[in-house]
């Protein structure tokens, strides 16, 4: 099976839309299939953000990465912690697009990594999970995408709730409820999306995920749930971050009551 | 007493379950046995919910938070790794202390949101 990809309507693509394509090439190429990306029908900005990326490269082509405003592309088949958090602090927070403490950084980092474990540890995705991010200078935000091609949370939520007629809507609302996790192992779980919850909503930036036929976003001015009309078979998490430095603040000072 | 550096333990990185079940191999028996351990954290710089869950949020399922309180000392977090780990335990505790009908509780009062969105 050969799989054509026709750029001629397409303007720009966004991260989401770049991991998304990353992980059908995976998939298609993993199933024996062989993918096509048609370089000739794409616009002039759409193929210089995928060779400055480095999408292209990652593809095959034979051209190195530079990387204006945009987060490089990334894979990874297997949970690299220190990968991923050098790419969250270098490639994405460090560039100087937003003022922030190096302390301010890795509680940022902290929070994305929320996202990735989720990613490693929910979805047995097989093409591994997919990153890539952008800077959109004039709105002044800060974008990163990230993508599985695995079980999907909807999924997870039923079997764990032994539920399967549950709507993908119910399904994220579940699954974003403090203290929910599908996981089994290694104790309690489910504060990590909690916690980049309340960072969204405080520095006022934005979630969004789609997982298989459930739809969740998350403001500043509340949380949204719904169902999907399209089957998207894994879940895409894209964060948007405000890159002005009044959106942020965080305490440097422990709390001194006792943890117990 | 015990003291353990963490930084030599998992590195600078404290954010996996793997991580976190390192950490718990090494204290959970020491505190069974009534010991003091030392959870110095200098050095450690990044910190997320499956490494506390894995590693201390779980010690509450055998170990009552006022055991904890006396012989778990914890040293040199930084604010970040505070907040991380206050939530976990919170949670710990709520996980633990809550039964099978709390949880299914929870579990219909997202149904009846839901339904009237």
């Amino acid at each position: 099976m050969q799989v054509h990809f026709d750029f001629t309507q397409c303007g720009f693509l966004r991260p989401n839309a770049v991991v998304f394509l990353g992980g059908l090439v995976r998939i298609i190429n993993d199933r024996g299939g062989k993918a096509r990306l048609d370089v000739s029908t794409m616009q002039q900005g759409v193929r210089a953000n995928l060779e400055i990326n480095g999408f292209a490269y990652a593809m095959g082509a034979n051209l190195s990465p530079w990387k204006g405003n945009s987060i490089p592309y990334r894979e990874d088949s297997f949970q690299d912690e220190n990968g991923i958090v050098e790419y969250l602090k270098k490639n994405w927070l460090g560039r100087g697009w937003i003022n922030i403490s190096p302390n301010l950084m890795n509680a940022i980092a902290s929070q994305m990594w929320e996202i990735y474990t989720n990613a490693f540890d929910h979805s047995g995705s097989g093409v591994g999970v997919l990153s890539c991010g952008q800077y959109f200078p004039k709105r002044r935000e800060l974008v990163l995408a990230v993508a599985d091609f695995g079980v999907g949370i909807p999924s997870n939520v039923r079997i764990h709730k032994e539920d399967p007629i549950l709507s993908g809507k119910c399904a994220m609302q579940w699954a974003f409820t403090r203290g929910t996790s599908t996981a089994k192992k290694l104790g309690p779980r489910g504060m990590g999306l909690d916690l980049l919850k309340e960072f969204i909503r405080v520095s006022q930036g934005g979630l969004a995920i789609y997982s298989h036929d459930g739809y969740a976003r998350i403001t500043k001015d509340g949380e949204f749930y719904q169902d999907l009309p399209v089957f998207f078979e894994g879940t895409l998490v894209q964060v948007t971050l405000r890159c002005d430095d009044i959106y942020y603040s965080l305490s440097n000072e422990a709390d001194p009551a006792p943890y117990f | 007493m015990e003291h353990i550096k963490v930084k030599k333990l998992i590195g600078e990185n404290a954010m996996t379950l793997d991580d976190g079940e390192v950490l718990f191999r090494q204290i959970h028996e020491l505190l069974i046995r009534g010991e003091t351990v030392e959870l110095d954290f200098d050095g450690v710089e990044i910190f997320a919910t499956p490494f506390f869950n894995a590693g201390i949020g779980r010690l509450l399922a055998d170990l009552q938070p006022e055991i904890l309180k006396a012989h778990l000392k914890i040293q040199h977090l930084s604010a970040l790794g505070d907040r991380v780990l206050r939530r976990v335990i919170e949670n710990a505790k709520e996980y633990y202390s809550s039964s099978s009908e709390h949880r299914k509780a929870i579990d219909s009062i997202v149904h009846e949101t839901t339904a009237t969105m």
